[in-house]
């Protein structure tokens, strides 16, 4: 039973991922919802804006600022959690 | 504290240049985490360099030094500390410059100087002791099985 359910639950998700998959643009057509106006704005005034001659460094931790903290909090969250499986006690 | 299961020859060659060499490496990991605003590097490079110097450190010089008594309760210390000042800086600048509040704001500076960008700097360098204690205690982790 639980096996028949898995197979159900695994075609379903697969069924809809691809319903999404479909649905996205072809690639490298110059009318993409990516190609906005965003990269120019970084571009032209990320140096005015932000202060940073790296454009690089301006973008991760200014404008994207958010994203750069989640990717700290992951590197510390798979620390702890290591620390926790692996770490052995000092008296053992 | 106990000896570690694994306890390499030291040679005295392999000693001396790393005598030599390791204050060059933590010297340029620190310019790249420093200079993260003005050229290619930053954050993640430089704390990677830093903390592949600190591993060849403990591969070279063994337990007996300074760098390996980075205790439990420090690496929390250092990691968290970090963690909260990126929240708390960039936090204070997302939520007024979101809400368009007119208070104090860290000036920009000139493009190109050391102190200048804001909050970048300062960003840099907890995003690289972040980076350089995450790698190096990975190494010792998984090679010794103790921090």
């Amino acid at each position: 039973m639980r096996k028949v359910f898995s197979v159900v639950l695994a075609l379903a998700l697969i069924v809809i991922l691809l319903f999404g998959v479909a649905d996205l643009p072809t690639f490298g057509n110059a009318e993409n919802p990516s190609n906005n106006e965003v990269s120019y704005r970084y571009l032209e005034e990320g140096v005015e804006e932000t202060g940073a001659v790296n454009v690089v460094a301006g973008i991760i931790l200014d404008y994207r600022a958010f994203d750069t903290f989640g990717e700290a909090t992951v590197l510390f969250t798979a620390l702890i959690t290591v620390i926790a499986v692996l770490r052995r006690d000092e008296d053992e | 504290m106990n000896k570690p299961a694994v306890e390499a020859e030291r040679s005295e060659i392999l000693t001396e240049v790393g005598k030599l060499i390791i204050p060059f490496i933590q010297v340029f990991a620190i310019y790249v985490i420093l200079n993260g605003h003005l050229s290619p590097g930053g954050g993640f490079a430089g704390g990677t360099i830093l903390g592949a110097s600190m591993i060849l450190h403990r591969l070279i010089f063994g337990w007996d030094n300074l760098i390996s008594r980075l205790t439990y309760d420090r690496v929390m210390k250092w990691m968290c500390a970090s963690l909260l000042i990126y929240g708390a800086l960039k936090g204070y600048s997302f939520l007024t410059g979101g809400m368009h509040l007119e208070v104090w704001d860290v000036p920009l500076g000139t493009p190109g100087k050391l102190l200048s960008g804001g909050f970048i700097l300062p960003l840099n360098i907890a995003v690289g002791i972040i980076v350089s204690i995450t790698v190096y205690v990975f190494f010792k982790l998984f090679y010794e099985g103790t921090i």
